[in-house]
C-alpha cells in the first residue's frame, strides 16, 4: 500500500523511535569519527566492508543507523589529518590540506576546525535537504520506469567504472567483467541453471557480496598496514586558537558553503564525478570566485576550508538520491549501502520510492541527525579527537583482523566463508598491488545481477523494440553524454589546473 | 618464579569431599525428574535471510513453544539461507546434533526440491521428524490484466504467446503459473520469470506482462484496488486442501476439473501437496524419540492455543491453518511421487516450453 510523502516521512521519524536504533546511530557516529580521524588508512568502504556482515543480521532500521551513522558523520570530522598534520584525509578532504595546515600551523588550528565542522554541518544538511525534495520531484518518472528503462540506467551506473579505474581504464574494466562474472554463479533466475556451481551447495546461490566487500576491502588494508607500518610519524600542530571564530567564518560566509554544497550535491548525483574531485572542484570554484582569493588561497584562508569540507558533506545526499531513488550507486560506499538493502530485501531505485519510501525517509531523517550529531561531537571533543589521531598501526592490525573474519564467520556461520574471505582477501590484495581498482569489480558484482534480469526481462517482454522506447532513448542519451564528459575530462586532465574538473580528476586517487 | 600456595582450609576440602561424592552416587532417577530442556537453549535454524514474513512465523511460533515445552527453554533463531531452503535441509540433516536441541524450518522448497530431485539435495526427506506447520491451506489464482481483453478462459485460450510474469525458475509460484498455463491449454505462453513477488504487480499494470499467478490472500491483501476497480481478470484458482473454498473467489473454477487424464489430475495433486506442508518444522534424524514426543506435544498444544491463533494473524497478517505434526507426517507419505508423474511435473516446471498434452 503506497503511502503520502508526509505519512511516509513522519513514519520515516517514527522508525527511528527506538532505543536500539538511537543507540546503532550513535555507535555509527563512534566508528564514523574514528574512521575520519584515524590515520591508518581506514577509509569507510573498509569500515562499511566489516559492519556489513554484522549489520545485515539486525533489523534494516537499525542497520541503516549504523551505516549511515557513520558515512555521513566521517565527512564532517575528516578535516582533522590535513589540519592537524598536512596529510590529506580520506577522499573528499585532500584539498582542505592546502589551506587548513597553513592555519594550523599559523596557530589557528582551532579555528580551521571550527570553520570545517560548521560548513560540513551545513553541507550535509543541504545535501539532505535535496535528497528530501528529490523524492516528490523524482516520482511520478519513476512510475514510467519499467524493466528496459532500469536497464538503461543500469548500464548508465556500470560507466562508472570510466571513473572508479582512474587512469586505468583497461584494467578498470577488466575488474568490472570479473565482477560482472563473479555475480553469475549460482543459479540463473530465469532458467534455473547452475551456473559455476561444480556441485558445491556453498555455490547454489552465488557468493556472499558482503563477504567479497569483506576480502577486497579488508584484508589488503590490513596487510598493507601490517607491511608498510604506516601511520602518522610527524607530530601534530598544536591545537590553537578559538572553534568559534571558525564558525563565524562559516556563518559570514555561508553563500559560499550554500554554493559549494550544491557543487556537493551536483557530483554526487551525475554519474561519473564522485566523491576524490568533490573538494577540489569546491575549492576550484572557490578559488575563482572569492574575492583576493588569488593571493590569500594556499596561505591560509579559511575560505579555502569551508568550500571544500562543505562540498564534501553535501555531496552524500546527492549520492544517496542515485543510489535510492535510480538505483546504482555512485562508489564504493554507496555499492556497499546498496548490498545491506538487497538483504534486507529492498530493491533500491523506483521499487523503493513506490513501496519503502518510509525507509528512504529514515535514511534522510539519520542522514540530517547524524550530522548534526557529528558536527557536535567535533566541536565538544576536538582536543581528544585530535589525539585519537595519532593511535598507532601496532594497535590496529590484530583489530582489524578480528573483525574482518569474524564478521566474514557471522554472515552464514558456514566455515567455508573464512577461506573464501581469505580467497577474495589475497585476490583483493594483489588486484591493488597491481593497480585493478577493486570498486570497479564491487559495481561489477552489484549490478551484473540487476542487469542480467533487466536485459532479459526487456528482451522477454518486448523483443528489441525495447530500444526504441522514448524513455530509454532519453536514458541511453544522458548515459552517454555523462561517460564522454568524464572521459574527456580524465583526457584533459594532465594539462589543466586542479581547480578545474579536469584538474581534479587528475589529482584524484583511484581508491584501489 | 615460585608460586604462592594457597590454602582452602579445612571447611573447604570437606565441601568439596561432599559434593564430589554427592555428584557420583546421585540417582539416576533423581536426575531425571529435573526435565531436558529445562535451562538449555534450543537453536531454530531458518532457511532464509532475516526480517521477512517467512522470519515472522516461526517467531510467532517461539512464545507458545517455550511454555509448552516441559523445562520452558530459551529458543534462539539462527539464519542459514540458500539453495531454496536446501542449504539448511542438507546441514539439519548431515551436521546438526539430533539432541533435540535444533530445530530446523528450511523452507517451503525444501520438500518439493527433494521429491524432484533436484540437484544439491543431501538428504533424505522420509528420515526427518516433523513438528507440523502454522499453515497449510492455500489458494492460487491466475489472473490478467483487464486491458489485455483475456476475460474469458476461451479468450485466454484463443490468444497466443501471452506472457506470464513470474518469480524465479522454481520457485513455488512460477511453478503454479506454469500449471494453470498447462491445464488451461494456453498456446504458446511466454514465462517471464526472474521478477521479485512485488515487481510483479507494477510490471502487469505497465503492460510489460499479460498475467501471473499469485496467491488470493495476497492479492486481497496487498492489491485491493485491482478488485475494486475490476483492473483484472480472474480465471481458475488452485484450493488447498482440495475443496477448501477461498470466501472471495469460490466461483472460479478449480484447476483440476481441467485436467483431461488421471495424470494430469495428479499433478495437482502434487503442487497441493508442497503447499500443504506448508514450512515445515523438523527435528534431525536420529534424535532421540523420548524428545521428539515432547517438541510434537509442544508444537501440537501451541497450534492450539486460540492466543496463538490471536499472536500469529498479529504479527503475520494470516490466517493460520495449522498442520498437526501427526497429519504432517503422513501429508509427506502421501506425496505422489511416481516416477512418470514426477518426470512430467519436472519437465512443466522447467525453464523450456511447456510439455504436449
Amino acid at each position: 500500500m503506497e503511502t503520502s510523502l508526509f505519512d511516509a516521512a513522519a513514519q520515516g521519524f517514527l522508525n527511528l523511535m527506538h532505543f536500539k536504533v538511537f543507540l546503532a546511530m550513535l555507535l555509527g557516529v563512534g566508528i564514523g569519527t574514528f574512521t575520519a580521524v584515524a590515520p591508518q588508512g581506514l577509509g569507510m568502504p573498509l569500515v562499511y566492508a566489516i559492519l556489513l556482515p554484522v549489520v545485515i543480521r539486525w533489523e534494516p532500521i537499525t542497520g541503516i543507523a549504523l551505516l549511515i551513522g557513520a558515512s555521513s558523520v566521517s565527512a564532517i570530522c575528516a578535516a582533522y589529518l590535513p589540519i592537524l598534520f598536512g596529510i590529506p584525509g580520506g577522499s573528499g578532504s585532500q584539498a582542505t590540506v592546502l589551506d587548513g595546515y597553513p592555519m594550523g600551523k599559523r596557530g589557528e588550528g582551532r579555528r580551521a576546525l571550527g570553520a570545517s565542522f560548521m560548513a560540513g554541518g551545513m553541507g550535509c544538511l543541504i545535501g539532505t535537504l535535496t535528497l528530501a525534495l528529490a523524492i516528490p520531484a523524482t516520482r511520478p518518472l519513476i512510475y514510467l520506469m519499467g524493466s528496459p528503462e532500469l536497464f538503461v540506467v543500469m548500464l548508465w551506473g556500470l560507466s562508472m567504472v570510466a571513473v572508479l579505474a582512474g587512469r586505468r581504464p583497461i584494467k578498470g574494466l577488466i575488474a568490472a567483467v570479473f565482477g560482472l562474472l563473479l555475480a553469475t554463479v549460482g543459479q540463473q533466475a530465469q532458467s534455473g541453471i547452475m551456473r559455476f556451481v561444480f556441485d558445491q551447495p556453498y555455490l547454489l546461490d552465488g557468493i556472499s557480496m558482503s563477504i567479497i566487500a569483506l576480502a577486497l576491502f579488508g584484508i589488503p588494508s590490513a596487510l598493507d598496514l601490517a607491511l608498510t607500518k604506516l601511520g602518522v610519524e610527524q607530530q601534530p600542530v598544536p591545537l590553537k586558537g578559538s572553534l568559534f571564530d571558525g564558525v563565524k567564518d562559516t556563518l559570514r560566509e555561508w553563500w559560499l558553503v550554500v554554493r559549494c554544497s550544491f557543487v556537493g550535491v551536483w557530483v554526487g548525483i551525475v554519474p561519473g564525478l564522485g566523491s576524490q574531485v568533490v573538494d577540489w572542484l569546491a575549492y576550484g570554484h572557490a578559488a575563482q570566485t572569492c574575492k583576493g582569493a588569488g593571493g590569500s588561497f594556499g596561505r591560509g584562508d579559511v575560505r579555502g576550508v569551508i568550500a571544500p569540507e562543505s562540498a564534501n558533506d553535501a555531496k552524500d545526499g546527492g549520492d544517496l538520491v542515485t543510489t535510492l531513488l535510480l538505483g546504482f550507486p555512485q562508489g564504493v560506499v554507496t555499492a556497499l549501502f546498496m548490498v545491506a538493502l538487497l538483504a534486507w530485501g529492498y530493491l533500491p531505485g523506483p521499487e523503493m520510492v513506490k513501496k519503502n519510501t518510509d525507509v528512504i525517509y529514515s535514511v534522510i531523517w539519520l542522514q540530517g541527525i547524524s550530522g548534526i550529531i557529528g558536527t557536535l561531537i567535533g566541536f565538544v571533543l576536538a582536543a581528544q579527537l585530535a589525539k585519537l589521531a595519532e593511535v598507532r598501526y601496532t594497535f590496529m592490525v590484530p583489530i582489524m583482523f578480528i573483525f574482518i573474519l569474524m564478521g566474514a564467520f557471522s554472515v552464514n556461520r558456514d566455515p567455508l566463508d573464512l577461506l573464501a574471505v581469505v580467497a577474495f582477501g589475497i585476490l583483493g590484495y594483489f588486484m591493488r598491488r597491481f593497480g585493478y581498482p577493486r570498486p570497479a569489480m564491487i559495481l561489477g558484482l552489484v549490478l551484473g545481477d540487476l542487469m542480467e534480469k533487466y536485459l532479459y526481462r526487456s528482451v522477454a517482454s518486448y523483443g528489441f523494440s525495447w530500444l526504441g522506447r522514448p524513455a530509454v532513448i532519453v536514458l541511453l542519451i544522458l548515459a552517454a553524454t555523462s561517460l564522454v564528459f568524464t572521459l574527456r575530462g580524465r583526457l584533459k586532465s594532465k594539462s589543466e589546473s586542479p581547480s578545474s574538473l579536469g584538474g581534479a580528476m587528475a589529482r584524484s586517487d583511484d581508491e584501489s | 618464579m615460585e608460586l604462592k600456595k594457597r590454602n582452602f582450609g579445612p571447611s573447604a576440602g570437606r565441601f568439596l569431599v561432599t559434593l564430589l561424592t554427592y555428584l557420583l552416587f546421585l540417582p539416576g532417577d533423581l536426575c531425571s525428574q529435573t526435565p531436558f530442556f529445562q535451562g538449555k537453549t534450543i537453536t531454530m535454524i531458518q532457511g532464509r535471510e532475516p526480517g521477512g514474513s517467512g522470519d515472522l512465523r516461526p517467531r510467532a511460533l517461539v512464545p507458545f513453544l517455550r511454555k509448552y515445552i516441559p523445562g520452558n527453554p530459551t529458543i534462539v533463531m539462527e539464519y542459514m539461507p540458500g539453495g531454496g531452503g536446501r542449504k539448511a535441509a542438507n546441514h539439519l540433516y548431515r551436521s546438526a546434533r539430533p539432541d533435540g536441541l535444533t530445530i530446523g524450518n528450511p523452507s517451503v522448497g525444501m520438500i518439493s526440491l527433494a521429491v524432484l530431485g533436484e540437484s544439491g539435495i543431501l538428504y533424505d526427506l522420509d528420515k526427518f521428524f516433523y513438528l507440523g506447520s502454522p499453515y497449510s491451506t492455500y489458494h492460487a489464482v491466475f489472473l490478467s490484466r483487464k486491458q489485455a481483453g483475456l476475460s474469458s478462459i476461451e479468450k485466454l485460450r484463443a490468444a497466443s504467446g501471452i506472457r506470464i510474469g513470474a518469480q524465479s525458475v522454481g520457485f513455488v509460484t512460477y511453478n503454479e503459473g506454469r500449471l494453470f498455463a498447462y491445464l488451461l491449454g494456453l498456446k504458446e505462453p511466454k514465462f517471464i520469470a526472474a521478477y521479485s513477488g512485488p515487481e510483479i504487480d507494477p510490471a502487469l499494470m505497465r503492460g510489460e506482462v499479460d498475467a501471473r499467478s499469485n496467491g488470493a490472500d495476497t492479492v486481497v491483501r496487498r492489491n485491493r484496488e485491482w478488485l475494486e476497480g475490476a483492473l483484472v481478470d480472474f480465471h481458475a484458482i488452485i484450493e488447498t486442501p482440495k475443496g477448501d473454498k477461498h470466501p472471495q473467489f469460490s466461483h472460479l473454477p478449480e484447476l483440476e476439473s481441467f485436467a483431461r487424464s488421471d495424470r494430469e489430475r495428479k499433478l495437482v495433486i502434487l503442487q497441493r501437496a508442497f503447499r500443504i506442508a506448508g514450512t515445515p518444522f523438523v527435528l534431525p534424524p536420529g534424535t532421540p524419540k523420548d524428545r521428539v514426543e515432547i517438541l510434537q506435544e509442544a508444537f501440537r498444544k501451541t497450534y492450539k492455543d486460540p492466543e496463538f491463533f490471536h499472536e500469529y494473524k498479529k504479527l503475520t497478517g494470516d490466517e493460520p491453518s495449522p498442520l498437526l505434526p501427526k497429519d504432517h507426517e503422513r501429508a509427506i507419505r502421501e506425496i505422489p511421487r511416481e516416477p512418470e508423474v514426477i518426470e512430467l511435473f519436472k519437465k512443466l516446471v522447467g525453464a523450456g516450453p511447456l510439455p504436449a498434452r
